[in-house]
């Protein structure tokens, strides 16, 4: 039975467990100290980033062609952190076009992400004073199922003969059905996908394509607010950081695996066996990345009221 | 497996009361009463004040998910178990609420999806009105959406009743069954795996045109891709491995030039690598503006 003293110290924590919490704190707080720097005037560098810089160039090319400009903020579940960075990408191109009087439409997979884009690019166009050029139907929703949404969208950039498309967010197996049909009308395309099985996809078929972070990385680079570009910086100390654990991690992996080893670690404890050469499991690295959780019993009093679920234990 | 994913919520816990129990709809009125002053707070709280109440409850609701991430999760713990100590009480509270907080955001969607409907009914309903050149497939859409609906509904009522066993069994259905069968079975999927299919197309059309030799990056791709594509086929990478041993004669340096050795190398060195560099950002970036989001330092539509 394990002792009380260490029922305190929480699953996730056992044995190497807190290495994972201590490096997660550890990014939240690069990128803390960074906004915290950059807010206290601290120029920070970012560096060239060629998909956003076609940004302009794309709503400029639908402004002379007087066609619209298409946006699809991914194809997420619910509203998150992944939507809002691409409804905030579209709030810059819905405010170019904005100025320009040139159209938008901007397709929904999610009935949240939707009312969210409706009300910031709603805003967008108060904000630059022409609200009257908002028409609330160029944001809309269209099915919150993949290949429905997917015909829905493919219908509406061949019938409207948009100019320009941007495909920014969460896309999955839809992606080169999007990418391939506005291609075939000539469109300048911008696209984005977390999802790195769709990347390539993306590559093949779109004139520019922001791969991974570069994402996230759009509004602090298209606004330069202080707070998205030190959290940029932020997370480029984190990267150093893992860049530089890959380092460690390998050198340390080389000179382990070379030698021979008397003791052997299972379950968190060590224990003495005979001389044999070091496995990948004993390096100091597998360790630290490997929690080994040793099974523990903990005795706690059973609730007098509980009923065991129909089916339960069995 | 952790114990703790395999935890049941105790029958009463303050998450879960038994059902049509007084205490069930106490809580129910109380949440109700609570989400209806919010809201009608929210509508007509100053503008200049919209802001702090909803940093407030964005605060609120991320420190949970702060919380259960951080609080030590309770070791070993089985079902109906007491808490032995502060900490744990407060683990164990957590851990049975996780359950709830994540049909709010459920109960949530089925609101907006709400509006959703709104948005098309509106949309296709204008286009029909005013004749528009695309009417007729505004009126299929709006046609197939409440057939769709309806006989969704009418099955699912049919499936709650006392009939409802007997409806696994084919020989049992009615109209409702057989036409909520044609629609979902019969068109819907049908018509997904067919844009599905259509995908297998546009691939070989969009890797027609990004494998063209127009530049050295593009020559590298489309060796790679070549050299990738032949060790799929069995016939090809067969008599390409074959040759190789044969030249190699055991000399372990040659014998990495066997097609699959090359194709392995280039998909574990090349392409495992890259895809975990870009996960990393992709993560970070994910944690940044999750952060940012939590802690209201992100405004809406910052990207303008």
């Amino acid at each position: 039975m394990m002792p009380l003293s260490q029922v305190y110290i929480g699953d996730q924590y056992r044995d190497t467990g807190w290495f994972g919490v201590f490096m997660t704190l550890l990014v939240a707080a690069f990128v803390l100290l960074n906004i915290r720097r950059a807010r206290g005037g601290k120029d920070l560098y970012i560096r060239r980033i060629a998909g956003l810089n076609a940004i302009d160039e794309a709503i400029g090319r639908a402004t002379e062609m007087g066609k619209p400009v298409l946006m699809v903020p991914g194809l997420s579940d619910t509203i998150n952190a992944i939507a809002v960075q691409a409804v905030n990408i579209f709030a810059y191109v819905s405010r170019i076009a904005a100025r320009f009087a040139n159209p938008i439409l901007l397709c929904c997979y999610n009935a949240a992400v939707y009312t969210y884009a409706q009300e910031t690019i709603r805003d967008v166009y108060q904000s630059e004073g022409v609200a009257d050029r908002y028409d609330p139907d160029s944001v809309r929703f269209v099915s919150d199922r993949q290949f429905a949404f997917a015909a829905g969208v493919s219908g509406l950039i061949l019938r409207e003969q948009t100019a320009a498309t941007f495909f920014l967010g969460e896309f999955y197996a839809e992606s080169l059905i999007f990418a391939e049909t506005a291609n075939s009308i000539g469109a300048i395309q911008v696209a984005s996908s977390t999802e790195t099985t769709q990347t390539p996809f993306f590559i093949a078929a779109c004139d520019y394509v922001l791969i991974g972070d570069e994402f996230y990385a759009a509004s602090a680079y298209l606004t330069r607010q202080p707070v998205l570009v030190g959290s940029l910086v932020g997370q480029d100390w984190s990267k150093l950081m893992i860049i530089l654990m890959i380092i460690l991690g390998t050198l340390f992996n080389t000179v382990q695996i070379q030698g021979k080893t008397t003791w052997e670690r299972t379950k968190g404890v060590w224990s003495q066996i005979p001389e044999r050469s070091v496995k990948q499991s004993d390096t100091f690295m597998s360790q630290l990345f490997k929690p080994q959780l040793e099974k523990v019993k903990v005795e706690r009093p059973i609730d007098p009221n509980y009923v065991p679920e129909k089916g339960a234990g069995e | 497996m952790i114990p703790l994913l395999q935890a049941q919520a105790p029958a009463t816990s303050f998450w879960s009361e038994a059902f049509n129990s007084s205490e069930l709809w106490t809580k129910l009125i109380i949440t109700l009463v609570v989400g209806l002053v919010v809201m009608v707070g929210l509508l007509y709280a100053p503008i200049r004040a919209r802001k702090p109440i909803i940093a407030f409850f964005t605060f609120i609701s991320g420190a949970y998910w702060v919380l259960l991430y951080l609080w030590p999760k309770p070791i070993d713990r089985q079902p109906g178990e007491m808490p032995l100590n502060t900490v744990e009480t407060v683990s164990f509270w957590l851990a049975d609420s996780n359950n709830v907080v994540v049909s709010f955001t459920q109960i949530l969607t089925g609101f907006l999806l709400g509006l959703g409907i709104f948005s098309l009914l509106k949309i296709h309903l204008t286009k029909i009105t005013k004749g528009h050149k695309d009417a007729f497939f505004s009126i299929v859409l709006l046609v197939s959406m409440g057939l769709m609906i309806w006989f969704g509904y009418a099955d699912w009522f049919d499936r709650l009743g006392e009939r409802g066993a007997m409806l696994d069994n084919r020989d049992n259905w009615g109209f409702t069954q057989y036409g909520r069968d044609f629609l979902f079975e019969g068109l819907l999927q049908q018509m997904d795996a067919a844009m599905f299919s259509v995908i297998a197309f546009y691939i070989l059309s969009a890797a027609y045109r990004a494998f063209r030799v127009r530049s050295v990056e593009a020559t590298i791709l489309l060796s790679a891709a070549l050299l990738v594509l032949l060790s799929l086929m069995g016939a090809v990478s067969f008599v390409w491995d074959e040759n190789v041993k044969s030249i190699a004669n055991g000399n372990p340096f040659i014998l990495n030039f066997q097609l699959t050795e090359v194709a392995q190398w280039i998909r574990n060195t090349f392409q495992t690598s890259s895809i975990r560099g870009i996960q990393f950002g992709v993560g970070l970036g994910a944690l940044a503006m999750g952060l940012r989001l939590w802690l209201s330092l992100e405004k809406p539509g910052s990207g303008s």
